[in-house]
């Protein structure tokens, strides 16, 4: 594990200026691209309220605000494992003609899809300060959530980075899972109130994201104490992962290059 | 000589391919038989050493090894069996083909290729202005990579790797590319660099004429092994009557 921290350290600077650049480049390719890291949430936000309210009306107080929290926080734990299964082609260049350790390439996807979320985040905020949603000092718990959040995406992202080089069609079944698992993340309904019991404890306590995204919302809307103890349990599932995934990166990297 | 001289030292390297057919979980899933691994051994127990400050070239015919050695002592591939030693030393590898992301500017890959090389920030921007001078690229350096021309690609990372300049140069049949006047630059560079005393390069090329008047000694690799090593006077004649 010094190997890792020694690495990360080492391509530190690498692993910014990668993640800028790669935010600069989607900016610089059209006129919208930045104003899209708003629009996107916002429009979907629109759409799951029209959803919630029109079609199954089922409301949530705060709804807006509500659906945004479970958003965002999802868009950045699926766009990180989508692209992580092909993360090693996709940098074929690269990785064919130098050394670079595999999951810093995971790294500069974190930093750049995180600060899509920490810019939609922003409007969360806004939104609150709108609807004068009333906040307690729970809110700065905000940070240990996002912390639980990072190292599940990491875990996950290290081990579909991994197989993702050998398995091919790995690609569509992490699609269709993660389209699955949006629909059991509750974002824009609660599963306390909409899944019956006892489906909806097993849900929370399985699904990774609904755990985050329900914690998220008793702190920033509720004012309440998330269940702590599943919290736990995954973030030190999330850490045993994350050795697993970096110690089997740090095994087979150098296959890789054979293999494609 | 004193282990310390050398800049390399391969021990009986060997390096296999596995061709694996890449697994699809929905053939796996119907079909009854196992996916077959093809092993194919590019480097068959090699092992050599190259003192501090030696040009050596490689010859041998395509399919011998060169490249995928040449990348396992950059570090990319990992040797199957044997060691590599390095003692220390910075390596780059300089190869066709380019390994720079489309869709960012000539000046920000100079940054990416020139930190993954192992250079501080600060010492790629002291030697940027003497990168994008020698690659003639003007204000195109800072246009995405993707619209540069083929050309322009390869005198983009010879600049890089020429400029930035590690202790150990690995040239994979790079020196034949560009416009003559972008030859005649190239080649003037790597005989500047070469003859830095301290600088160790290997050079893998099919030009027997430029491997004449660069190299000290000549690998001669044949289907995975060493089927000479020598002097450049000795070997390349041997190997030139060979390929004809």
């Amino acid at each position: 594990m010094d190997r890792f921290i020694s690495d990360v350290k080492k391509y530190q600077k690498y692993t910014i200026y990668a993640a800028k650049s790669e935010l600069k480049s989607e900016v610089a390719n059209s006129h919208l691209s930045w104003l899209w890291w708003i629009l996107d949430p916002m429009l979907f936000m629109i759409v799951y309220t029209f959803v919630a309210l029109t079609v199954f009306q089922k409301s949530e107080p705060y709804l807006p605000v509500f659906i945004f929290i479970g958003y965002n926080s999802w868009n950045f734990f699926s766009a990180c494992l989508r692209q992580s299964v092909k993360l090693v082609a996709a940098n074929k260049a690269i990785v064919s003609k130098v050394y670079i350790p595999k999951f810093i390439l995971i790294f500069v996807k974190i930093i750049s899809n995180g600060f899509k979320m920490f810019v939609a985040f922003s409007l969360v905020v806004i939104m609150m300060i709108g609807y004068r949603v009333p906040v307690d000092w729970k809110a700065v718990l905000l940070l240990p959530l996002f912390v639980v959040l990072l190292v599940v995406t990491f875990a996950f992202s290290c081990i579909l980075l991994h197989y993702g080089v050998y398995v091919e069609d790995l690609a569509n079944v992490v699609t269709v899972v993660l389209k699955l698992l949006f629909y059991l993340t509750g974002i824009f309904f609660s599963i306390y109130k909409r899944v019956p019991y006892p489906y909806s404890s097993l849900l929370l306590k399985c699904n990774p994201m609904a755990l985050i995204v329900d914690s998220m919302r008793q702190v920033l809307i509720y004012q309440s104490m998330p269940d702590w103890g599943p919290v736990i349990v995954w973030f030190i599932i999330g850490v045993v992962l994350s050795v697993v995934g970096v110690h089997t990166i740090y095994k087979h990297e150098n296959s890789y290059v054979k293999v494609m | 000589m004193d282990a310390q001289e050398y800049a390399i030292e391969v021990t009986d390297l060997k390096i296999r391919y596995k061709c694996l057919n890449r697994i699809s979980i929905r053939k796996s899933l119907f079909s009854m038989k196992k996916s077959e691994i093809d092993v194919f051994e590019a480097v068959k127990g090699v092992s050599f050493a190259v003192p501090r400050g030696e040009i050596m070239g490689i010859v041998g015919k395509n399919g011998s090894g060169k490249s995928t050695m040449l990348r396992a002592i950059a570090g990319i591939f990992s040797a199957d069996e044997g060691t590599i030693d390095l003692h220390g030393h910075t390596v780059s590898l300089l190869s066709i083909g380019v390994g720079f992301q489309k869709k960012l500017t000539g000046r920000e890959n100079i940054f990416l290729s020139g930190m993954l090389l192992g250079f501080s920030e600060q010492q790629i921007l002291e030697k940027m202005d003497d990168i994008i001078e020698f690659s003639e690229l003007g204000r195109f350096v800072d246009k995405p990579v993707r619209t540069y021309s083929s050309g322009m690609y390869s005198k983009l990372a010879f600049s890089i790797t020429a400029i930035l300049e590690t202790e150990i140069m690995l040239i994979d049949e790079v020196l034949s590319v560009g416009d003559v006047r972008f030859k005649k630059k190239s080649y003037a560079k790597m005989k500047e660099l070469i003859t830095n005393e301290d600088r160790t390069v290997i050079i893998v090329s099919h030009s027997t004429e430029t491997l004449e008047k660069l190299c000290d000694s000549i690998l001669w690799l044949h289907e995975g092994k060493i089927k000479m090593q020598g002097s450049t006077a000795e070997v390349l004649p041997l190997y030139n009557d060979y390929m004809s």
